[in-house]
């Protein structure tokens, strides 16, 4: 961008010794007209279904909205907020929310850059572990789910629950156990999601300068310490931006979850995007779930502010 | 053996099982549907079995057929893919390369659309639309796609716009062309690569999303991802029709993925580099 801007200030530089001021000015003038025609169709769109749902929705939030109960509905100030904050399933689904975050991210970009690592070892087959990658990524969550939740984790039916039966462990209860079944989506969104985290930074390695490693080579650094001096501080951008990345997807994961537990057993699994959903559509209290969706806005903007302050910091 | 064949052996290895791993999932299914009803619950797991197209016969065009749910994914991606085009081009071109006040704030707040979760766009839109009739409707559900679709699009274009060089639009303003005239019939053309890039990941995106779909849909317009949830009951599971329908939901993401595959990793991370964003 700033490339453009130096380019078009030397375009009206020229404009300026070759004519009056006025016909810069009414260039100008028309520039930002044009641009102005060539965003409003987008823009309006976007105020119309991002900004204006936001207003809505914080109002929606201070009123008791119940589609079951319509005749108890009004408006309740902050109510729905005092009574979340009162709420041990906010909290739980808080806590979830958490633990799958915190857990997917971590998982995601340390086997993804372990990963990356080898395969750069490798010289030739890297052609083929890019495209085996792109299959995860490309998926429907929710068809992710789906293919986890029978194919792979169905006792006695799925791969693994065989797998786990031939290692002497029985058959599991993948699905219905509530610390199993956090591990499994967890697993799921990692299986899922891990490839992303290589592809970035398998091009950010192959992008490093090779002669700083030589350099390092000729004063016998051994490879630990090339990984740890080298190799991760050049990383860290790519590091923290697939964090960043990862770390709002997560908080937001609604298909795997919804698909393979629905948040179950009991509440299991249920992390605060969920409870929001589950508030609204399955319960039915609008208003309450708005007030959770609000929430869950904060929590994004503060966890999202303090990756920000991350990244920035040296 | 040396130290170093063992360790290419390693590495060989540890790699296989991570491919295997991530493409196991995906060959299983894919099995699975080719294989009859007694094949596909037979215990050990069968890898060699004589396969059919049964299932595929049978969720195509037997009596709970999908085809319609394939025919709504369709018509819902490619209705948010045109519509978003048609907006993100001409905004991203806007933001790229024109000079007029309040474009650092515009760029800002294209990304800053994307901090809202969907389940906060959701909980709103679903009583306005409830409200007009527009549930189970395609543009209601087109029309709350453009929340992802537009900010995605509009970032991927803008690297691409940000790419061509100047000097093409300045010979062209200089012959006298109108600017609505240069962008079209000099600008677009040399992004067709970037738009080409940019029309495989809004349909991507918009063929695999859950959230919104489940929510708006209904019997007229119930997309393949979500009419899926017919073969799993809590009665029963019916096991090879339902890898059918997830090989078929599967299908068409696959071949664009491969096909954009040079792209992929920009098409994944469009807009980080600047802030935030989700997928």
């Amino acid at each position: 961008m700033s490339g453009s801007a130096t380019t078009s200030e030397a375009v009206s530089g020229v404009a300026l010794a070759a004519g009056p001021n006025s016909l810069d000015r009414a260039k100008d003038r028309k520039e930002r007209r044009f641009a102005a025609a060539l965003l409003a169709p987008a823009f309006l769109a976007l105020l119309a279904t991002t900004t204006f749902p936001l207003m809505f929705l914080v109002w929606t939030s201070t009123f008791r909205m119940d589609l079951a109960m319509p005749f108890a509905d009004g408006f309740v100030g902050l109510r729905n907020y005092s009574d979340l904050l009162a709420d041990p399933r906010f909290w739980s689904s808080l806590s979830v929310s958490l633990i799958y975050t915190a857990s997917t991210v971590v998982l995601q970009v340390a086997l993804g850059l372990a990963l990356a690592l080898l395969v750069m070892d490798l010289k030739r087959s890297q052609g083929l572990f890019r495209v085996i990658a792109i299959l995860p990524v490309v998926l429907s969550p929710a068809v992710v789910g789906m293919i986890w939740r029978t194919f792979m984790l169905a006792p006695e039916f799925g791969i693994i629950d065989y797998l786990a039966i031939n290692a002497g462990l029985g058959s599991k209860n993948w699905l219905g156990d509530p610390t199993l079944a956090m591990i499994s989506v967890i697993v799921i969104h990692t299986w899922q999601w891990t490839p992303f985290a290589f592809m970035v930074l398998l091009a950010s390695l192959a992008s490093l300068p090779e002669d700083i490693y030589e350099a390092a080579r000729l004063d016998r650094a051994s490879a630990w310490q090339r990984f740890v001096r080298i190799t991760l501080p050049l990383l860290r951008p790519a590091i923290v931006m697939v964090v960043i990345m990862r770390t709002m997807v997560a908080l937001t994961a609604f298909a795997a979850i919804f698909t393979v537990t629905a948040g179950g057993p009991g509440t299991a699994t249920e992390i605060l995007n969920l409870y929001a959903y589950r508030k609204s559509f399955t319960e039915l209290s609008i208003g309450y779930g708005s007030a959770l969706a609000v929430a869950l806005l904060i929590v994004t903007l503060l966890i999202s502010g303090g990756l920000f302050a991350l990244r920035r910091a040296k | 053996m040396t130290g170093k064949q063992f360790r290419l052996i390693a590495i060989v290895a540890i790699s296989v099982l991570f491919l295997a791993a991530w493409i196991f999932p995906i060959v299983w299914s894919v099995l699975n549907s080719l294989k009859t009803d007694g094949d596909v619950l037979a215990y050990p797991p069968k890898l060699i079995f004589a396969p059919t197209l049964d299932a595929y016969r049978d969720v195509l065009f037997g009596s709970a057929s999908i085809l319609p749910n394939l025919v709504s994914s369709f018509i819902i991606s490619i209705g948010t893919t045109v519509i978003t085009m048609l907006m993100a081009v001409p905004a991203a071109y806007a933001l790229a390369r024109l000079r007029f006040r309040g474009k650092a704030f515009a760029g800002f707040y294209v990304l800053a659309t994307q901090m809202l979760p969907p389940v906060g766009i959701i909980i709103p839109y679903f009583l306005i639309l409830r409200n007009i009739g527009w549930i189970d409707t395609y543009q209601g559900i087109i029309l709350i796609y453009l929340s992802f679709s537009l900010p995605f699009a509009i970032w991927l274009l803008v690297s691409y716009f940000e790419d061509i060089p100047f000097e093409m639009e300045e010979a062209a303003y200089l012959d006298g062309a109108s600017r609505l005239r240069t962008l079209w019939r000099i600008i677009i053309p040399q992004v067709r690569g970037g738009i080409a890039v940019t029309i495989v990941f809004v349909f991507l995106n918009a063929w695999n999303e859950f959230l919104f779909a489940v929510v708006l849909s209904g019997n007229t317009v119930r997309p393949v991802t979500v009419a899926m949830f017919n073969f799993v009951s809590v009665e029963q599971t019916l096991w090879a029709k339902l890898a059918a329908v997830s090989v078929l939901a599967m299908l068409p993401v696959v071949i664009l993925g491969i096909v954009a595959q040079k792209h992929i990793v920009k098409g994944l991370t469009v807009g980080a580099v600047k802030g935030g964003g989700r997928r």
